[in-house]
């Protein structure tokens, strides 16, 4: 008789639309090449009113699994519930949850640059336990950073941290190395990606450092809320979220400039590896850039110009940095993130 | 400059932006509201409303952000902050009603990332609950002057529109209007106020709740009542916050409590109207000084003194603010009408006040040589341009420069038949006492109840006479009204012979006969047509001069000047040419006509009938009746020159004066109308 397959089952809700949608798709590709897996739909008050996101929609249509919607009750050997900030609006989970190990993938810090919290943490993750029946739960870091955020918030509540332990590796996010090659003749063309929010954007003076008239293109795109009102730039290219393709606005630069605001910090920072893998330098404020080692320059805004400048004058610098960059996104590849989702099945299969 | 923005746009969250904002003003705080995060189009009240808070982005400097209703943040409002691009140590606090730990968080967190600072949140709903549960507003106790202290103590009831449903609402009231030891005051919706003054008992004292801001509204309250269901709204609930912080007195008359529940120190009412008489008049006015000092000592007030949210919130102290001593004067403001008659008379008035009360004008452009000549202090109002869309465009910016022109202690006399907004306004937010100067002859329909309705705003009410009894008519009714004589300027010294040796001199010609036209000004209509018949009618009487006196600025055709003996004189110095002339040819307004019956000069008066003026052809008619002038109508040109022809050719003049001679004229009322002014000011 053939060992019986891992149950094991994902908790989200499949709405979010940045990066833990993104990151549950690619990680998905992984997970059933070691179990049967379940996906399991919770409808957030957080997310009511959204549409699943395209990029897990494809995903799981890719991969003929299907999303099973509020299900009364979800059980597995691993579960596996992406993100416990969709709670943050509600007080209850419903589905009750049983497993022999539950992992949390903390996707958001727990706490802001400021030392204040960054949502209501202990009130997502009393509901996760309220509805939980497991041997094991575990919070899961994405980052060596968001490791930080949640041993000190763990520290710091005692009480709510109780149930929980953290788990030993990063859960990160699988990043594709690309194909891309670097371009011979890198132009001042600058871009950045993102969703809208503000938090995603540094205040105005930094971007227009990061973005001056001086330079040939400056593309933003996920810009909505500097095209609905505020600044005019005309040498800002503004394109809303989704306005055109990821390959088309890469296409339109060589250079990725990602700052945030200093209010926040990146837990991961995908967009950043996307960058990598399109073949681009990408320069990043220094602490989001640390999770990239090497393959991201930091920089701060008022040194983006000088960094830019270098790299076009010595076009084999650049070459370089996009080399470093794609051997670093190696470290974040499907296999190694196999081999790390592997060892959490292990002792539920010992279990078994 | 503390910049007060709302989580939503919403007019709500408009409007609690603006009572806050007068609030803070009211604190000595500079309190302003971005004008770009406001509708464009905005009701008539509001713009009243927002007018001294609104500031062009350009010139924001802001010491302080405050973010109000920070429970719900919505990007135009975080986009806004964001433009701001605040410099570092600029501090930000949001005011809310957090219902989760997550809702404040999120808060904190929206508005950290839109302006990379932490903001301070204050909890309204932990540190400051207010009266009223769930208002956007926070309620705060801006502590204020004392409660009116007049002898009869004012009770405002506040009440919704479902209240009239019960046929014994309004009878009631009135009853409770006419109680002696009570002034009762109405404050409830607009379609309210509307349907009760589309009743038999309009004369009902009615405020909308929008129509003044409630602080001004709470001016001269002394207890406040609150009737319905479940909590008030924003601006009740804020009148009462503003109440208890004078030391007045709220009763809560809700059908559940609903202010009492919330721990105010309020006094729990009978639920129904019929119970409130009594229980006002024999439980709260007895108690009084005792309510006001238990109110005062309450920890609720401490608690929501503006002073602590302040702090809580971080602002700065608000900046000291110098203001010159002066003894308190009477500041008249004449409407510009349609001549200069209200600014004739204001300054007549303004010049008969007794010793030691000064007066001053706000009056529009077209008086000002006026007032200046008579030697009054006058700063300018706006007349209406047209330029703008919205018509009372120019009177908000007068609503400004009154409540600028005005201090504590001062009093506001208008004189006019239309209360403007500005003046409605001003009077209730600087709490200055206030006469209404209103002459009456209005034409049927003219004076409607909305304008009478205005009358409230006023302490007192002088009504100068008309010289003819039968032409005085009464339109409002109370102690407050007072009848006076006809008020017309004073005949000079000057001797009519001396003035008309000084005249011949003037226009070169020697005359034995003197005729004066002075038809107006030519606002109502143009009075070419007359002019010319009069001047043609002279023109070949070699003896005689006529002199066409016009206002300094007034536009005459210059083709008048070509007729023989006619002489277009600009002067303000109207009265002493006409008191020596043979016979006066005049419009009918108030002034002049009195003026001219008073010096028993012969007139023929050509009424100005123009459907918004006051009945000049009744004022005329009753003198032509008495036989003391002649009417001749506008259109009566033919008319017009045999009445020349009569008076200084078939003696007609000679009658004319004989009438005058033995006619008997009530005293003027200049000096008693000076008297209350001075004495409302004691």
């Amino acid at each position: 008789m053939a060992p019986k397959r891992p149950q094991i089952s994902y908790v989200i809700d499949p709405r979010f639309p940045g990066g833990t949608s993104s990151a549950v798709a690619d990680e998905l590709a992984v997970a059933v090449q070691h179990g049967a897996v379940t996906v399991h739909a919770v409808s957030s008050a957080m997310l009511k009113g959204r549409a699943v996101a395209p990029v897990l929609e494809r995903a799981l249509a890719d991969m003929g699994l299907r999303l099973v919607w509020d299900a009364p009750a979800i059980g597995g050997d691993l579960v596996v519930l992406h993100n416990p900030g969709f709670l943050k609006f509600q007080a209850r989970l419903a589905p009750r949850i049983v497993a022999h190990r539950l992992v949390v993938v903390t996707h958001e810090n727990f706490s802001l640059p400021s030392g204040r919290p960054g949502f209501d943490v202990a009130g997502c993750l009393r509901q996760i336990d309220a509805a939980s029946y497991t041997a094991e739960k575990l919070l899961a870091p994405v980052s060596p950073y968001n490791r930080q955020t949640v041993l000190a918030w763990a520290a710091a509540h005692t009480a709510a941290a109780r149930p929980w332990a953290v788990a030993p590796e990063d859960w990160f996010n699988i990043c594709a190395t690309g194909a891309a090659t670097a371009t011979p003749r890198p132009r001042d063309r600058r871009g950045r990606h993102s969703r809208a929010g503000l938090e995603k954007f540094p205040p105005l003076a930094d971007l227009d450092l990061t973005f001056p008239a001086s330079a040939e293109m400056n593309v933003i795109l996920g810009a909505d809320t500097l095209m609905s009102a505020g600044p005019q730039r005309p040498h800002w290219a503004l394109f809303p979220f989704h306005g055109i393709e990821i390959e088309q606005y890469f296409e339109m630069i060589d250079f990725m400039v990602y700052h945030t605001a200093p209010t926040l910090r990146e837990s991961f920072g995908r967009v950043l590896a996307e960058g990598i893998a399109a073949g681009k330098v990408v320069v990043a404020d220094p602490d989001t850039a640390q999770v990239f080692g090497d393959g991201v320059i930091p920089a701060r805004p008022a040194e983006v110009a000088d960094v830019i400048a270098r790299h076009i004058e010595a076009p084999t610098r650049y070459a370089e940095q996009v080399a470093r960059g794609r051997t670093m996104l190696a470290r974040f590849s499907a296999d190694r993130f196999a081999q790390m989702f592997a060892r959490h099945l292990a002792p539920a299969e010992a279990a078994a | 400059m503390i910049v007060i923005e709302a989580g939503r746009r919403d007019a709500r969250s408009l409007d609690a932006r603006l009572l806050f904002a007068a609030d803070l003003a009211a604190h000595g705080y500079d309190a302003v509201i971005d004008e770009e995060t406001v509708p464009d189009a905005l009701a008539r009240a509001t713009r009243y409303d927002a007018a001294p808070y609104l500031a062009a982005r350009a010139d924001l400097a802001p010491a302080a952000i405050v973010v109000i209703g920070a429970e719900e943040i919505g990007d135009d409002a975080l986009i806004t902050l964001r433009d701001y691009a605040l410099e570092p140590d600029v501090p930000i606090a949001a005011l809310g009603r957090f219902p989760t730990h997550q809702a404040r968080m999120g808060a904190e967190a929206r508005l950290a990332h839109a302006t990379a600072r932490t903001p301070a949140i204050v909890d309204l709903e932990a540190e400051a609950p207010g009266i009223a549960p769930g208002t956007l507003l926070p309620l705060l106790a801006a502590v204020r002057a004392a409660p009116s202290g007049a002898t009869t103590p004012t009770l405002a009831i506040a009440f919704g529109a479902d209240l009239l449903e019960d046929p014994q609402t309004l009878p009631l009231l009135t009853a409770m209007n006419n109680l002696g030891a009570l002034r009762l005051r109405l404050i409830t919706t607009g379609k309210a106020k509307d349907e009760i003054k589309g009743t038999r008992y309009a004369a009902l004292p009615v405020f909308s709740i929008t129509e003044l801001p409630p602080m001004a509204l709470a001016r001269g309250i002394d207890i406040l009542a609150v009737l319905g269901s479940g909590p008030p709204g924003e601006r009740v609930a804020s009148l009462a916050t503003a109440l208890l912080a004078r030391g007045g007195a709220v009763i809560d008359s809700t059908d559940d409590a609903a202010l009492a529940a919330t721990g105010a120190p309020v006094l729990r009412g009978p639920a129904t109207l019929a119970g409130l008489p009594g229980f006002a008049e024999h439980t709260v006015l007895p108690n009084r000084t005792e309510i006001a000092r238990a109110a005062a000592a309450d920890a609720w007030i401490a608690r929501h003194a503006l002073p602590r949210i302040a702090a809580l919130a971080g602002l700065p102290a608000p900046p000291e603010r110098g203001q010159r001593a002066r003894a308190p004067r009477a500041l008249f403001v004449p409407t510009n009408g349609n001549g200069l008659g209200h600014a004739q008379r204001a300054a007549q008035i303004a010049g008969a006040l007794p010793a030691g009360l000064s007066a001053a004008f706000c009056a529009f452009p077209s008086c000002l040589p006026l007032l200046n000549a008579r030697g009054f202090p006058a700063a300018p109002l706006v007349s209406p341009t047209g330029a703008h869309e919205a018509d009372d465009a120019n009177d908000i910016l007068n609503a400004l420069r009154l409540a600028r022109a005005i201090r504590p202690g001062d009093q506001l006399v208008f004189d006019g038949g239309y209360v403007f907004t500005s003046i409605f306004r001003t009077i209730f937010e600087t709490g200055a006492k206030a006469t209404w100067v209103r002459r009456g002859l209005w034409r049927p329909g003219q004076i409607a109840e909305s304008h009478l309705d205005r009358e409230k705003a006023f302490d007192q009410v002088i009504v100068p006479g008309e010289a003819f009894d039968e032409l005085n008519t009464d339109l409002s009714f109370g102690p407050h009204i007072h009848k006076v004589g006809p008020i017309l300027q004073a005949a000079g010294d000057e001797a009519p012979d001396e003035t008309r040796k000084a005249l011949a001199g003037a226009i070169g010609a020697e005359f034995t006969t003197l005729v004066v036209s002075m038809l107006g000004g030519g606002v109502a209509a143009d009075r070419t047509a007359q002019l010319q018949t009069i001047s043609a009618a002279l023109a070949h009487r070699p003896e005689t001069a006529h002199v066409i006196v016009a206002w300094p600025g007034a536009a005459l055709p210059p083709a008048l000047a070509q007729w023989p003996n006619t002489h277009v004189v600009t002067t303000l110095a109207a009265l002493p040419l006409a008191r020596a002339a043979d016979l006066v040819i005049s419009a009918a307004g108030y002034n002049t006509f009195h003026e001219l019956i008073y010096a028993r000069t012969p007139a023929i008066f050509i009424p100005q009938i123009a459907p918004y003026m006051d009945d000049q052809e009744r004022r005329a008619r009753a003198a032509s009746d008495r036989g003391v002038a002649l009417t001749v109508l506008p259109d009566e040109l033919i008319a017009l020159s045999r009445a020349i022809e009569a008076v200084l050719d078939h003696g007609e003049g000679a009658g004319l004066s004989a009438a005058l001679a033995d006619l008997t004229l009530p005293a003027t009322g200049t000096g008693e109308a000076a008297r209350r002014i001075a004495e409302l000011m004691a």
